[in-house]
């Protein structure tokens, strides 16, 4: 294949890939005509739900089956399996998570799940699209089937996990009383809008990194940073960071070179401290700024327009659900993610390892946090199956089960510096 | 102070007995005399940890034994783990000054995290002692509890007692006209869905998938072999990790073994033309190696060592070179080129006499060109002068200069000092009536890469996949299957059927109502569920 037949295949691909984000957001808003359309008149509410909830399913296998001919066209384009960047890993882990969805949905066939599932795989398609798209070559290390076994079944465990998070998270919706005045009330109604204020941020990050690239916002500077040569001898490196969104800082000891103007604002407000020592730690703080001033604001909004907490108005969705169900599927989800999680992301990463590497465990950052999930994930089960923590302790467990999964794929890659760093915005 | 353990039926229990293990009543006190459901976790057999008047000994193997103590563990230890990752690790760390480093680099927080020993977190004594304790918490837990369950599992009776039966999570109670008849299909219908079934008079007891319960036990007995084998590496032998160079064409020596190994040549494997990235891609590295065993005078400085030749391999990342134990792998390279062989035409009145091949890493002491024989007294790899005196900069043959003693056919001796590099060349001693010899560069030969490898020895790994093995094998038999069983006693005409699974408590409602439905009692799943009892 030449480079030519290979780009257009790329293109094709990335038409699956909007052609699956399409239709995961058409299933689930049709899984919301199905919960939420039962209560119309004139129909009954259980066969409504089963036919909606089945057009649904429909939708997202669809969607699904669009999304792998994505992975498969991108395969074929690059020549190794696209889960080597962070936009090729989030996109497949967002597959995943519909795969691991059918699944459960398979095993108990509500409707509901879908109502947070799919929005749960269509926030982390989006938010790996925000991460540049372009095909890397592997590294020799890279090149190696243990590679692709690791990360799809690692991937796979976590998306379960995901699920189980995801029906945690309703459990809490449903059971959460929002009129509790006592203070364990407080604090449950005060951790679920913190849930749903995260959830906010990370949309508000991701509509803002696409209005803007859209808009084709542009901003750049050089950065000087010192750095130590092989003999140990510190050298000045001039580096330019370019930005999408509009600056509010700037990275530390740099010289503006361009800069659009935005909304009257010239120049960047403020300049990254020093000691924020990470690859291009500037932009991604000013990201983090503004993604949570966004986010934020939107939350602000809301909160006007409804004046009660975000959580006590989507509650009632959950009207009329058993929540020992969504506790079931919530420790059922975590039940068949666990062993899948550890056989892919410990077991068959420290054969991988040791072939590549020549050490099957190194404590590196990525997989130290693997470890990490794994021992927080067994102590849930611990606690649920020997302890009794069933229901609202076990489904706060899975919410920050989740959070601990996501910080594991990006936060440390973001953050944390190691053998698993990619470049991020 | 002595407790009455002997039950009503007449079974004379254990101490630490919560349920009697014949007929299931409750034995200790506070159980008997609450309402509510009972707990059932290891059949309410007596446990080694519930001794009453504990000694040390006793009390050790309390605290271990303790599930809570086990999440303390583990909650600590994932809690340790974070901290060891917010900075990189002393062993990843350019440095050979931590200390110093980490103050420079990250300030006085830095400073902290490093006198606080969170730099080395993973080699710490404390983070040790933790995975120690984990391993004892594992082996004492499951000690403590398989034994009883085990015990008890085995000499359970289908008659239990109506109190046992009647504080069960599932539970149906109504009447049968015909015990008998009515038994006949019971049983038919439980073996249908593939219980085991004992009968005794009137009562019976369905089981299946026992197996299951032993699943926790074996994914601990999977870590404790993980764990263990991590141990080995302590081992003589069992563990060895070791990097070294080698340039192309040298031979070298393995580190910590009997081996040498001769780097052939050392290539980048890259396809043709540019990728779709637009870059072009690099398939492998490798190192074209030739092992050999050495058989004498290995490491003798004063001898050449003789090797045996035992295969060659193409050693890339992924493709380690294994033989006997040893896996050498193929870490990284450096491009650094460097003359390795030089051949000087040696000439005299414009007539070569003969070749002088100079082998510049070693070169041999002696070399005889026709009837001319030769004998290097001295060699600067890198030319430089001190006070005057040729001296070398370094071991790199950057500028390589030799001296020259040569005994000619007829006796005479002849010194010579030659820098082929800068066309240089004097006699210092010899006939100066005779014509000088004049030594011309005929040849070079030399190395672009310089390969870094790493020989390691690791047995410990298959047990540890072992043990990862057995523990996945364990959870998924823990996780996936249920154990069941399912209680009938009738009395007269009363009829009371009790169910118990150690998780999946819908699946089992389910079950049962599927079960008594074929009897022809008709039920609701849900109505079965006895969770409300003594709780109001």
């Amino acid at each position: 294949m030449n480079v030519e037949q290979s780009a257009a295949l790329l293109d094709l691909s990335s038409t699956f890939l909007m052609v699956a984000f399409i239709l995961y957001n058409l299933s689930f808003i049709v899984f919301g005509i199905s919960v939420l359309g039962k209560r119309w008149s004139n129909r009954d509410a259980d066969s409504h739900m089963r036919r909606w909830g089945g057009i649904g399913l429909w939708i997202a296998i669809l969607g699904l089956i669009s999304h792998a001919s994505f992975t498969g066209l991108r395969w074929a384009a690059s020549g190794h399996i696209p889960v080597s960047n962070l936009y090729e890993f989030l996109t497949f882990f967002g597959m995943m998570v519909t795969l691991a969805f059918i699944v459960i949905y398979a095993i108990y066939r509500k409707p509901l799940i879908g109502l947070f599932a799919m929005p749960l795989s269509v926030v982390i398609v989006a938010y790996g699209a925000v991460f540049p798209s372009a095909v890397t070559p592997l590294i020799p290390q890279l090149q190696s089937i243990w590679l692709y076994i690791h990360v799809t079944l690692a991937a796979l465990g976590e998306a379960f996990l995901a699920v189980g998070f995801a029906a945690g998270f309703m459990y809490l919706l449903r059971t959460v009383n929002f009129k509790d005045r006592s203070a364990s009330g407080k604090r449950q109604i005060r951790g679920v809008e913190y849930t749903l204020i995260a959830l906010i941020t990370l949309i508000a990050f991701i509509v803002l990194v696409f209005s803007f690239n859209g808009a084709g916002y542009r901003a750049e500077f050089v950065q000087t940073l010192i750095e130590e040569d092989e003999l140990g001898q510190k050298v000045e490196v001039e580096q330019t960071v370019t930005y999408i969104i509009p600056p509010i800082v700037k990275p530390h000891n740099s010289v503006q070179v361009e800069m659009q103007p935005f909304l009257g604002m010239k120049e960047p407000l403020f300049e990254a401290p020093a000691w924020m020592k990470g690859v291009n730690a500037g932009r991604k703080l000013n990201t983090i700024i503004w993604s949570l001033a966004v986010g934020l604001i939107l939350y602000g909004l809301i909160r006007l327009i409804i004046r009660r907490p975000l959580g006590a108005v989507v509650s009632p969705i959950m009207n009329g659900i058993d929540e020992q169900d969504l506790d079931e599927i919530s420790y059922r989800a975590i039940a068949i993610g666990y062993p899948i999680f550890t056989l892919g992301a410990l077991i068959f990463a420290s054969i991988w390892a040791h072939q590549a590497w020549g050490r099957f465990w190194a404590w590196d950052p990525k997989e130290t946090w693997a470890l990490i999930t794994w021992l927080f994930y067994t102590a849930y089960l611990h606690l649920r199956l020997s302890r009794g923590w069933q229901g609202t302790k076990s489904a706060w467990m899975s919410v920050i089960g989740f959070l601990i999964i996501m910080f594991t794929l990006i936060g440390v890659n973001l953050v944390i510096a190691g053998l698993h760093s990619y470049a991020g915005v | 102070m002595l407790t009455n353990t002997k039950c009503e039926c007449g079974h004379q229990n254990p101490v630490g007995t919560v349920l009697c293990e014949a007929c299931g009543l409750p034995v200790q006190q506070e159980v008997a005399e609450s309402d509510g459901l009972l707990e059932m976790r290891y059949e309410g057999a007596a446990r080694r940890s519930q001794k009453s008047n504990p000694k040390l000994l006793d009390r050790i193997w309390n605290f271990f034994s303790s599930v809570k103590v086990a999440v303390y563990l583990i909650i600590i230890t994932l809690l340790l783990s974070i901290l060891g990752t917010l900075l990189p690790q002393v062993n990843v760390v350019p440095s050979y000054d931590p200390a110093s480093y980490y103050a420079e680099e990250y300030g006085k927080l830095g400073e902290l995290y490093y006198s606080l020993g969170l730099a080395d977190t993973f080699g710490s004594w404390w983070y040790k002692g933790l995975v120690l304790m984990i391993a004892a918490s594992l082996i004492i837990c499951s000690l403590d509890r398989i034994i009883p369950l085990y015990k008890a599992l085995k000499k359970q009776q289908p008659v239990k007692h109506e109190t046992f039966l009647k504080r069960q999570k599932v539970l149906y109670i109504g009447e049968v006209a015909d015990a008998e008849s009515w038994l006949k299909e019971a049983e038919e219908a439980i073996r249908e869905r593939r219980y085991q079934v004992t009968r005794e008079g009137t009562s019976l007891l369905g089981e299946k998938n026992r197996f299951s319960r032993w699943g926790p036990y074996i994914n601990h007995v999977g870590l404790i072999i993980l764990l263990a084998a991590l141990l080995t590496r302590g081992l003589p032998g069992w563990y060895m990790e070791q990097g070294f160079s080698v340039n192309e064409g040298q031979t070298v020596s393995i580190p910590g073994t009997n081996y040498y190994l001769k780097n052939l040549k050392f290539t980048e494997v890259k396809e043709v033309g540019p990728h779709v990235s637009g870059q072009e891609l690099q398939f492998a590295f490798e190192t074209d190696a030739i092992l050999y065993r050495c058989v004498a005078d290995c490491n003798n400085p004063f001898a050449e060592p003789q090797l045996e030749e035992v295969l060659q391999h193409k050693i890339r990342p992924n493709e380690p070179l294994k033989y006997d134990g040893y896996s050498i792998y193929q870490i990284d390279y450096a491009f650094s080129p460097q003359a390795t062989i030089m051949t000087l035409n040696v000439l005299r009145d414009g007539q070569p006499i003969g070749e002088l091949v100079l082998n510049l890493t070693d070169p041999a002491p002696a070399y005889q060109l026709g009837d001319v024989s030769v004998e290097l007294t001295g060699y600067y790899p890198e030319l430089t002068s001190v006070d005057g005196v040729p001296a070398t900069k370094s071991r790199l043959p950057n500028n390589p200069a030799f001296i020259l003693d040569m005994t000619l056919a007829d006796g005479t001796t002849e010194q010579y000092f030659v820098v082929p590099f800068q066309q240089y060349q004097t006699r210092i001693s010899g006939a100066e009536d005779s014509e000088p010899l004049t030594f011309e560069i005929g040849g070079m030969e030399a190395s672009f890469y310089s390969s870094y490898l790493m020989v390691k020895v690791e047995r410990a790994l298959p047990y540890v996949l072992a043990g990862a093995l057995i523990f996945l094998f364990g959870v998924v038999i823990g996780l996936y299957w249920q154990h069941r069983r399912i209680w009938v006693r009738i009395d007269g005409s009363r009829l009371i059927v009790a169910a118990h699974t150690n998780k999946n408590w819908y699946g089992l409602r389910d079950e049962l109502a599927k079960i008594l439905d074929k009897t022809g009692i008709e039920i609701d799943a849900k109505s079965l569920d006895n969770s409300g009892v003594g709780k109001s």
